[in-house]
């Protein structure tokens, strides 16, 4: 086993966990995310917690950034220019034509990442089998070249109609622009996607074209700093699709790296399933603005192959998880008809809940949580005193336009309501997945999470509620625990026939010869639909010893356990994926809880969601805390609350979790 | 000449009250989920395009009084239609007291459904405890149920558009009635993507039974029921709370239909908006009677129109329930173009029912200028194509809407190529999924420059699109609005009207609106068109700077730009 670092940088802070593998020991630091440069929060993080020495001794350093997001979310990347085929050039504008508010008549697109004297038109044509239909017209590609150099281009998309079928174009255009001497990154359409669908395809390889060129310099940046201060292994970074890349793959490839904040705690979920042998497991990870849950069956990340990032889709791999405006910060209003409502509007942490105490004025899920004594009164926070009366002052002039009895009601109705709006989309990610939520473990987290665990458990029936260890810095954990991971695809649409098999294989071994994966494991995946369908399922082939029939039987499955039928109609290939995996450490120990040194103790009068009523509750502090228990009441640690409700019974795990049973069906 | 009044009353006066508020959130939010689990299901399981891509379906809980529970975001030109539906489908199979758990039942009777026979309706009963609670209900586009051909512009009566099925079992008490499926099987000229569709609707159907029934368990009927009259409460109080703010009035807007597809004639209409108080009636009797030529719009889809311009002007952005519609009073004349009896034709019924969406909002501009933006390209440019595969001999059939420039509005520039509002959340399919399917090769998919209707603020641009056919081919065209050009609003210019001509290998084009089974040799070349939105206050106060941004990235030509706003060189 090796010494790990992970550092996740969120839009709040930068967490940091650091796992010893000579001593055992664990190091947890938090230092605020510095979003013009994050790299200093990141070394702050680092300086504050991690003596040269042991820098020196780290194997791997793991990194979750969001600097290619950022890029995204606020234009600003570089100037990319974009040469497509004639007649095509604005696709990237056209999109799909629907909106993101269906019932919104003003509703208009983003404006595009490349503006439309930037989108330049070559003469070319190659069919959806790949034959050439026309020859590339060079002087097109010439003129482009001049455009680009003019209008002071920085980075060039090449993206041609079918090019998945035949790059031969897209290759040539790239050797022409090189050759009228244009410097800068070119992405290829063919190399980031190999997908068909030529919107998102192009919105996949202009997205990689604008973030690369802040990427690359950010990482190289980062690695130099770390070097600096004696560090010697190697720099990886966290991918949308789970595991991570190395500094190389990530600085050619950022568009794999933006969607991959959520996946820490996803992977991590996945983990401790894996240790506990849970074999259906739902991520519910709390923080201040959302929700995020992800559906873990069998210690597997739940894998999609397009994810949207600020409205543009991406043919990348990515973990499933999900995400609602349901977070600690999330707003209680009474909207004009007289409901109480629920986020997603968050107080974000500026001006922060109510019971901050600065500024914000408009009741939170915190402030109720806090006025039900779920939150201990004396807990501190971040360093702030939390005020109960201004969570109570907050809360209550919501009763009037609710017909609501009084604060405790309203205070109680938010908590609930957020609840549900969680249930609710735990019960999106399983039953998409013909996955019966009922049978599954709630792994709560982030540092809401524990408090909302019995409650989810209760709006969805379920047994079982696992608080693993550091809670609120469980997703960090997952990335001292990640593989190193590289991916790539090609649609290949035909019927899946004997004959189809060879070509299957010659098609996965050139997609492995282009990801270079030495002593990593293989895996091929296929997309597979019903001919006829449009929609695929991802299942999993052995090429080597995998007929027809048995890949044909494993579609099937899987297809009857989402959909609840099976079809006799043929199947299609679509898509052949091809993975890497080198497994770093695959016997890595849960991370125990850092000591409290949480003032716990006593009694706290808490309201009990199944009783309807008060209850004096005990507060116990995590560390020492054997069970069991039976609630209500308070599990503390720093930071995180576990709130086990009356009907619950709650132990310590020799893993280092809280299992949380439910005794009777409330 | 018999007038009818379409009122939405409260189904149980008095129950709302004593319902919990918070509950009543929580049942809000499930309802919408379950709709939504519902929706998902049948868009990863659909065999047809139609279904999967262009959205062409709806699906809705609605309770055991057939008031709307909820509706996922789909299809908007199917709100609250399936209502109809559901009451039509349970009389034809004998009323409530003839469901059993596990019954499926199949309705598509134009004049219950507001749409064409390849509409067709799956209606499931949901029981709690042997209680009828409600009903779930999809209604998808088939791609083909028989008619005459499998998309009709000319037919003229109701018979000659598909095969009816007035409320029959498909499954009876869980089991599939095979008699009923060989009906559908013989009817249909590609009955395997039927067959896979009426699978995935059936799946989807009991999946959305499941998810209410267990939401029913969860809280108890009792609650449910009270929760429910609360939430309709909330959102009749969502839309007159809008309602109120418009200054009480008698507002009225008028236009042109391009003709019935049969008899080559202008069909003029009006629409008249009451506002009194927080109540709206929206008058639709200012039309022909019922036309020859299938665009009468059935009482249904009439309805829909009305809830369409409405959601989108008062919604407040909330997927709607019947409480929504409850300030909504419809006036229409029984044997007119909205509100037809049997047999008129009515296959292409949405092109009265998207125009008067457009219209009853265009009536309101005088109310509440800031709501309303100019007019759109105004159709969804439905295209239907359909062969037999060279080589294969495969029978092919594929259909589209296709995006239109949107208007400008009193702040902003309209969008560019958009879907109709009353296909909203459609997706248009990517020119390599169809080259990958479909003997095609696409030559320009493009912003058509200078489309856009000038103004203070300019139209959104319209689409050009261009099909090379590669194998001989059929293609009917449901285009409208190709003769109105999108209107301007406060001094604003006109934007361009659809259109579609076939250029033929022999160098000869033809303009094509309305038309069933075009044939297309192997070579010819459809273009495709699309309106564009009209501009909004008058060019010469454009800014400058909007007009040279314009010019730069191509929008616009320097002809245009010289001739429509001078003032900017």
């Amino acid at each position: 086993m090796t010494t790990v670092i992970g550092v996740d940088v969120g839009g709040t802070f930068t967490d940091l966990v650091l796992h010893d593998a000579a001593t055992g020991e664990i190091r947890v630091a938090k230092q605020p995310t510095t979003p013009a440069a994050p790299e200093l929060g990141v070394l702050a993080a680092v300086d504050a917690a991690v003596p040269a020495g042991l820098l020196a001794r780290c194997a791997h350093f793991v990194h979750g950034t969001t600097v290619g997001l950022n890029a995204l979310l606020e234009s600003r990347g570089a100037a990319v220019g974009l040469i497509t085929t004639r007649g095509f050039r604005d696709v990237l504008e056209i999109r799909r034509g629907d909106r993101d508010d269906p019932y919104d008549l003003f509703w208009t697109p983003p404006p595009p990442l490349v503006p439309r004297r930037l989108r330049a038109e070559a003469s070319e044509r190659v069919a959806a089998d790949g034959s050439v239909v026309g020859g590339l017209d060079e002087d097109d590609v010439l003129r482009a070249a001049r455009l680009f150099a003019e209008e002071g281009v920085e980075a060039v998309a090449i993206v041609l109609v079918n090019s998945y079928a035949n790059p031969g174009h897209e290759l040539r255009a790239a050797e022409l622009l090189r050759e009228a001497g244009f410097t800068g990154p070119v992405s290829l359409s063919h190399e980031v996607s190999g997908e068909y669908r030529e919107y998102e395809r192009t919105c996949t390889t202009v997205v990689d074209a604008f973030v690369r060129h802040r990427m690359g310099p950010y990482l190289h940046n980062l690695d130099r700093e770390l070097r600096s201060r004696g560090f010697g292994g190697e720099l990886l970074v966290t991918r949308s699709g789970g595991g991570a890349l190395t500094l190389a793959e990530a600085a050619a490839r950022p568009f794999e790296t933006i969607l991959s904040g959520p996946v820490a705690g996803a992977a991590a979920t996945a983990r401790l399933a894996a240790t506990l042998g849970l074999g259906t497991a739902v991520a519910a990870d709390v923080g201040g603005t959302s929700f995020d849950t992800a559906l873990i069956e069998d210690g597997r990340l739940p894998l999609l192959y397009q994810g949207e990032v600020v409205g543009l889709p991406l043919q990348s791999p990515w973990v499933d998880v999900r995400s609602v405006g349901a977070g600690g910060g999330s707003i209680a209003y009474a909207d004009s008809g007289g409901l109480l409502r629920v986020g997603p509007r968050s107080a974000g942490a500026d001006p922060g809940p109510a019971c901050y105490g600065r500024g914000g004025a408009e009741p939170t899920v915190t402030d109720a949580a806090l006025h039900l004594g779920m939150i201990p009164a004396w807990h501190i926070s971040g360093g702030i005193e939390l005020s109960a009366d201004a969570a109570a002052d907050a809360l209550a002039p919501l009763a009037g336009p609710t017909g609501i009895a009084d604060a405790d009601t309203v205070a109680e109705g938010v908590v609930r309501i957020a609840a549900a709006h969680m249930a609710q989309a735990v019960r999106g990610v399983t039953v998409e997945r013909g996955v019966d939520a009922r049978g599954a473990a709630i792994v709560a987290f982030g540092g809401a999470g524990p408090l909302f665990g019995c409650l989810i458990a209760d709006e969805l029936d379920v047994d079982t509620v696992v608080v693993p260890p550091n809670a609120g810095n469980f997703s960090a954990v997952g990335l001292v625990q990640a593989d190193v991971v590289r991916s790539a695809a090609r649609t290949l649409v035909r019927p899946l026939d004997a004959d189809a098999l060879p070509v299957i294989e010659g098609l996965a071994a050139a997609l492995f010869d282009r990801l270079d994966g030495a002593g990593a494991v293989r895996e091929v995946d296929l997309d597979l639909r019903h001919r006829g369908q449009e929609h695929t399922l991802t299942v999993p082939v052995r090429l080597e010893e995998d007929d027809v029939e048995a890949i044909g039987a494993r579609f099937s499955a899987a297809y009857h356990r989402s959909f609840g039928h099976r079809l006799p109609d043929p199947l299609e290939v679509v898509t052949v994926r091809a993975t890497t995996r080198v497994v770093l450490d695959a016997d890595r120990p849960l991370v125990p809880a850092p000591p409290s040194g949480e003032a716990a103790g006593g009694a706290t009068r808490l309201w009990s969601f199944r009783r309807r009523a008060w209850a004096e509750a005990p507060v116990l502090a995590r560390e020492g805390f054997t069970g069991p228990a039976e609630g209500p009441l308070l599990v503390i640690e720093p930071t995180a609350t576990t709130y086990v409700d009356a009907g619950f019974a709650v132990e310590a795990h020799g893993s280092g979790c809280l299992m949380i049973t439910r005794k009777d069906r409330g | 000449m018999t007038i009818v009044r379409t009122v939405y009353t409260e189904a149980n006066p008095g129950l709302a009250e004593g319902a919990d508020p918070v509950v009543t959130e929580i049942i809000r939010q499930g309802l919408n989920a379950a709709a939504d689990q519902m929706k998902q299901s049948l868009i990863r399981t659909a065999f047809s395009p139609i279904i999967y891509e262009a959205l062409d379906f709806a699906v809705a809980f609605y309770d055991a009084d057939l008031c709307m529970l909820a509706q996922a975001p789909t299809l908007p030109a199917f709100m609250g239609t399936l209502g109809f539906c559901v009451r039509e489908a349970v009389d034809g199979v004998g009323g409530p007291a003839a469901l059993a758990s596990g019954d499926v039942i199949l309705y598509n009777d134009p004049y219950g459904t507001g749409s064409h026979p390849q509409d067709a309706a799956m209606v499931v009963p949901i029981f709690h405890e042997d209680v009828l609670v409600g009903y779930s209900a999809i209604k998808a586009h088939w791609l083909d149920i028989g008619g005459k051909d499998p998309y009709c512009t000319d037919t003229v009566d109701v018979h000659q558009e598909g095969t009816i099925f007035p409320g029959v079992k498909l499954y009876d008490a869980g089991r599939l009635v095979t008699d009923i499926y060989r009906m559908i099987l013989a009817n249909s000229r590609m009955p395997e993507m039927v067959i896979g569709d009426i699978n995935a609707m059936v799946a989807g159907a009991r999946t959305g039974a499941e998810a209410l029934a267990a939401l029913v368990r969860r809280h108890g009927l009792d609650t449910f029921r009270r929760s429910v009259a609360r939430m309709y409460a909330h959102g009749e109080a969502l839309v007159r709370a809008w309602f109120e703010r418009l200054p009480d009035g008698v507002y009225t807007a008028d236009s042109v239909i391009d003709s019935d597809g049969v008899n080559q004639e202008p069909i003029p209409f009006g629409v008249t908006v009451t506002v009194d108080g927080s109540s709206v009636t929206v008058d639709l009797t200012d039309c022909p009677d019922q036309v020859g030529g299938p665009v009468n719009c059935p009482l249904p889809s009439t309805v829909a129109a009305v809830r369409i311009a409405v959601a989108f002007l008062a919604g407040a952005g909330e997927q709607p329930n019947e409480g929504h519609f409850r300030p909504l009073e419809l006036v229409t004349r029984l044997g007119s173009l909205f509100h037809p009896v049997r047999p008129a034709p009515c296959f292409m019924y949405g092109i009265p029912s998207d125009h008067a969406i457009e219209l009853i909002i265009r009536s309101l501009a005088e109310a509440v200028p800031d709501s309303v933006p100019a007019a759109s390209g105004g159709d969804i440019n439905a295209l239907v194509w359909w062969g037999t595969r060279e080589g294969t001999g495969e029978p092919w059939a594929d259909g589209a809407p296709h995006p239109v420039g949107q208007g400008a509005s009193r702040s902003a520039d309209g969008a560019s190529a958009l879907m109709y509002i009353s296909e909203s959340a459609t997706r248009f399919t990517p020119a390599e999924v169809w080259e990958a399917r479909n003997p095609w090769r696409i030559e320009r998919l493009a912003l058509a420059a200078d489309s856009g209707g000038p103004g203070r603020f300019r139209g959104g641009l319209g689409l050009d699109l261009s099909f090379r056919v590669l194998e001989d081919q059929y293609l009917t065209s449901g285009l409208a609005r190709t003769a109105l050009a999108p209107w301007g609003l406060e001094g604003g210019l006109p934007g361009r009207p659809n259109r579609l001509t076939v250029e033929y290998p022999d160098g000869r084009a033809e303009d094509f609106s309305l038309k069933t089974r075009v044939f297309l040799p192997k070579g010819a070349v459809v273009h495709l068109r699309t309106g564009s939105g009209g501009g909004y206050g008058p060019p010469s106060e454009r800014d400058p700077e909007a007009v040279r941004a314009d010019l730069r990235e191509g929008y616009i030509t320097p002809e245009h730009a010289r001739r429509h706003y001078p003032h900017a060189f």
